[in-house]
């Protein structure tokens, strides 16, 4: 499978043009409109947001138009935006990366990272899997010294850290 | 796990069962949580209260800060209804705590927070620029009067504790002043020192620097009676020399920000009680008079029924207001 | 000259071994804290303040200045090594500092980072120690149409050249304006494009966003293109930090120029965040390769650097003498201030000499220490690249994570860094320029504010903007930013042109 920058590029410009749509619904709820002292405070984010659905409009036709014509096209739109292996290599870091950000928000930060950075020395690294546990354990240590010690910022934790007494 | 939230239950349900019996202390770590950004007046008013307690020894447990300032404060009073029942965030305000509600469609209600204590409550003074013609605050009124929605009053912030005054003042006195609001009272000075703004209803510390300097002038304070005594501040003139607005004629008694602590809703009456103790012997050290003093705030430990009719009146009297301005959510 | 005289005794204030300690201490403790993206000065500073109860004001404000400088310092290390801004005003240093970096001259990335950044801060303290007095007075000038025109000019500076395709940038300056108006407005009271959701009352934390879009956006990109850092092999050598301050000379014009910036933008009400953009505008106008930024440049190093630390140490004389903080540090150490029952206004300086001169000496001394502990950090955080992708990677995620998180130890916050990771990835490879965006969230409220605020004030007139001369003339320089390079550029294309027809 392979995503081709035509591809990203309409995604990309639908993806901004709805930020653009969005602000406009809510600033219409706020009001948009100039009065005596001023814009309203929908105002900014009207216009602002009617600016972007038109870039993102020109920025999706643009794109079709660079398909229709790829003899003329210098940007490569055709060119592979993500072959087949890197779409794989991008889509295992980004699926451990959410998954380490569920972890932190259901076990905690510090079982979030161990597991995080442990099965990612293990398996991209090629380490054995105590080293693996035991950077990623360190690491975890680190956190908790420099942020909840050393500088009194509490980190989210979850059902485990109370059972070894930290709060 | 299961045992830890069994016992948990258990221990609450013996702790409602047992009212006042059992001493509560607070064992883990505690948060306090302002309801404004690092360093503005909230937050220097936690930080002292934090300091006092640690070094006094009066809470044993480790105390953290945290700031939740977004919303004019609103973050905060989110996080105390998110860890309902939890005694071991107490929260940081002033006023904005029941009176948030009512301007803006918050997702808490002033009912998520048990209030234990105010501390402080501080002053609001008109303050004019130095060479500006107005003696007393009617001038000021009377020029507004002359000119309506000519006379720029500089405030920090919307719908906030200054714009409502300024509103109290219009619907006192028939005038109509051009309110401007700015990010911090710090700002306002400045604004009104440069000439940018007439007037401003700082707290005394917020104009302090600019009235040492002579670049401005109090005209009259929002208090019952007049302030504590202080040494000369410009022209042999301290802070009990400003008269207060009824002195001069503007009907309005009194008009102040407490400087309050609170903590979830639903927490175990114990609790409470620790922490109005605890904060009473912080209202009676000496580090916490020189607060006062060195930020022109004016001393008042209220608790219990005192401080709900406090709380009651203040609110009653703002919706008032708020109502008359159109900026009521209800 | 009586302020030569009361630097002089600022001095011996300043230099006991004592206040010694203290500097040492506080610039290694705001090394660790601007290191870290999201700890960040504020943070730190605030929570030195209660222990300064029982310092005397002079020593306290000390420690906590030394924390600041420390900060400033050890944003840019992060910039440099790993494209994450540690400090807001950091982030410009990423767009020529990470590239340079990253072929091999990490090295010579931070010594051109901290050199410039020491000089930035000496121009600024020699600024105040001069024109104390005259400064306080002159921002006493700055009211809202002056506000708007300063941030236009800031923006002017920064937009008025790019090599990225007009409509694309237009794209990203439009997302950040709006994404700066998530939440509170404090002019009009209103709750804004929210849509209901408590998590967005406080709006999209700048820092989050950058964490997002820099941090891990880039090792998005550096894991498609296969798990490794491009150019590893950085050799750490002392020297090359001696040969790098011996090149610096030679860009003695970029280095005053963003001194000056630095300086104007930390008098009025710029701040040091917007100060580094601006600046790093102009010396990308300026300079003759104008395209060749954003690939490694060393002015696209030392602008930025000495804008921001010379904008850091002016913004304290705003701080001190109107009470007017320029920076969230500012604004904690302000609140220090009143604890330790000083008063910030005009009179400070003659009320309290000892803590004011102290205070400015102790900027001459801590600057140069700082800059010696941080050059000898050099070699050690250069070698943090070596560490294996495998294990610094997933490192510097978590980081970027924990770091997203402390900004307001919001939860929520967690998903914006992942949505901004991919948005700054899809950006990026799609040549969307991240710095417009990043400096219309900078920017991009205040200025609307000051906007709203001068139409209150005019009675919605335009022509405020224009109503005297130190308005006029800054709007006039921002539009002649905005305006002349196109001509210039256009002037040029049509000369070369004339001679093939």
């Amino acid at each position: 499978m392979t995503v081709r920058r035509f591809h990203a590029e309409i995604g990309t410009a639908i993806g901004t043009g709805a930020i653009g749509a969005a602000a406009v619904i809510g600033a219409t709820e706020l009001g948009y409109g100039w009065e005596e002292s001023g814009p309203q405070s929908g105002y900014f984010p009207f216009y602002v947001g009617l600016i972007l659905i038109a870039a993102s409009l020109w920025n999706l036709v643009a794109a079709f138009v660079k398909h229709r014509r790829p003899a003329l096209d210098d940007a490569g739109i055709e060119a592979p935006f993500l072959d087949g292996e890197r779409l794989a290599r991008l889509g295992g870091f980004l699926a451990a990366m959410l998954a380490f950000v569920v972890a932190t928000l259901t076990l905690g930060i510090y079982v979030g990272a161990t597991g995080y950075i442990a099965w990612n020395t293990w398996r991209k690294g090629g380490y054995r899997v105590p080293v693996a546990l035991a950077i990623g354990l360190g690491f975890a240590a680190a956190l908790y010294i420099i942020f909840e010690v050393i500088f009194l910022m509490p980190l989210p934790k979850g059902p485990i850290e109370p059972l070894l007494g930290i709060y | 796990m299961n045992h830890l939230k069994t016992g948990a239950i258990a221990a609450l349900a013996l702790a409602a069962a047992l009212p006042a019996s059992a001493e509560w202390a607070p064992e883990r770590p505690q948060e306090f949580v302002v309801a404004s950004g690092a360093g503005g007046g909230t937050d220097n008013f936690a930080r002292t209260i934090q300091a006092i307690l640690t070094r006094d020894k009066l809470v044993d447990a480790p105390i953290v800060v945290l700031n939740k300032g977004a919303g004019s404060g609103a973050e905060a009073f989110l996080y105390a209804k998110q860890n309902a029942a939890d005694p071991n965030k107490v929260i940081f305000g002033t006023n904005n705590v029941y009176l948030l509600p009512h301007i803006a469609k918050l997702a808490y209600k002033a009912e998520d927070l048990q209030p234990v204590a105010a501390l402080a409550v501080d002053e609001f003074v008109v303050w004019v620029k130095a060479d500006a013609p107005y003696q007393t605050v009617l001038d000021l009124v009377e020029a507004a009067k002359a000119e309506p929605g000519k006379i720029p009053f500089g405030g920090s912030q919307s719908k906030d504790t200054d714009e409502t005054l300024v509103a109290l003042i219009e619907q006192t006195t028939g005038a109509d002043f051009k309110y401007v609001p700015f990010n911090g009272g710090g700002e306002v000075g400045v604004q009104l020192a440069g000439g940018h703004v007439a007037a401003n209803v700082n707290n005394p510390n917020e104009n302090l620097g600019q009235w040492q300097a002579g670049a401005v002038r109090p005209l009259c304070v929002f208090s019952p009676t007049r302030m504590a005594e202080s040494a000369p501040i410009h022209d042999g003139k301290g802070w009990q020399d400003i008269p207060t607005c009824k002195e001069q004629g503007l009907a309005i008694d009194s008009y102040q920000m407490p400087r309050t602590v609170w903590l979830p809703a639903g927490v175990p009456e114990e609790a409470v009680a620790f922490y109005r103790d605890a904060l009473k012997k912080v209202a009676e050290s000496q580090d916490w008079k020189d607060y006062l003093a060195k930020t022109s705030q004016t001393g008042a430990y209220l608790t219990g029924e005192e401080l709900s009719k406090f709380i009651a009146d203040s609110e009653t009297r703002t919706v008032e207001v708020f109502k008359a301005e159109g900026w009521s959510k209800e | 000259m009586g302020n030569f005289d009361l630097l002089m005794h600022g001095f011996g204030v300043a230099i006991t071994p004592m206040h010694l300690l203290l500097m040492v201490v506080g610039v290694l403790l705001g090394l660790v804290v601007g290191v870290l993206p999201g700890l960040g000065a504020p943070n730190g500073v605030s929570l030195l303040i209660p222990l300064t109860f029982t310092l005397d004001p002079t020593s306290a404000i000390i420690l906590l200045s030394s924390m600041y400088w420390g900060a400033l310092f050890g944003g840019s290390t992060t910039s440099i090594l790993f494209n994450i801004p540690g400090e807001p005003s950091s982030v410009a240093t990423t767009f020529d500092g990470y590239p340079m970096a990253r072929s091999g001259q990490s090295t010579r990335a931070l010594t051109l980072a901290f050199m410039s950044a020491g000089i930035g801060a000496l121009l600024g303290v020699i600024v105040i120690t001069l024109l104390a007095g005259w400064a306080s007075n002159f921002a006493l000038r700055f009211g809202a149409p002056e506000y708007f025109a300063v941030y236009f000019l800031a923006f002017a500076a920064f937009i008025g050249m790019g090599s990225a395709s007009p409509v694309k940038t237009v794209v990203a300056l439009a997302t950040g304006l709006l994404l700066a108006s998530v939440g509170m407005d404090n002019v009009t009271g209103e709750v804004r494009l929210t849509f209901g959701f408590s998590d967005l009352l406080g709006g999209i934390s700048f820092l989050v966003v950058v964490i997002g879009l820099f941090g891990i956006g880039e090792l998005l990109a550096t894991v498609q293109e296969g798990l490794s850092f491009r150019g590893v092999s950085s050799r750490i050598d002392l020297r090359d930090v001696l040969r790098t301050i011996a090149e610096l000379p030679r860009y003695w014009a970029t280095s005053v120029r963003s001194g000056l910036v630095g300086i104007w933008m930390g008098i009025t009400p710029g701040g040091p965040t917007a100060a580094s953009f601006m600046s790093y505008g102009i010396a990308r106008q300026a300079s003759r390769k104008g395209q060749a930024f954003g690939t490694g440049r060393p002015e696209g190093i030392i602008a930025p650097e000495t804008a921001d630390h010379s904008a850091g140490t002016c913004a304290m004389l705003p701080m001190l003498a109107l009470g007017v903080p320029s920076s969230a540090t500012a604004a904690v150490m302000m609140g220090g201030l009143m604890i330790w029952g000083l008063t910030p206004g005009p009179m400070l300086f003659a009320t309290k000499p000892d803590f004011v001169w102290g205070l400015i000496a102790s900027m001459y001394v801590s600057n140069v220490i700082g800059v010696i502990l941080v050059l000898l950090t050099v070699p050690m955080f250069a070698a943090l690249l070596r560490i294996p992708f495998s294990i610094i990677g997933p490192m510097i995620v978590a980081i970027c994570f924990v770091g997203g998180y402390t900004v307001s130890n919001a939860s929520f916050d967690l998903w914006l860094v992942l949505l901004f990771g991919v948005v700054g990835y899809l950006f990026t490879r799609l040549d969307y320029p991240l710095a417009p965006l990043v400096l219309a969230m900078v920017l991009g409220h205040k200025a609307e504010n000051a906007f709203h605020q001068s139409m209150i004030l005019s009675d919605g007139s335009l022509s405020v903007f224009f109503s005297n001369t130190l308005v006029s003339s800054i709007m006039a320089l921002g539009l002649a930013l905005l305006i002349l390079p196109k001509l210039l550029h256009l002037g040029g294309r049509l000369r070369r042109r004339q001679p093939v027809e």
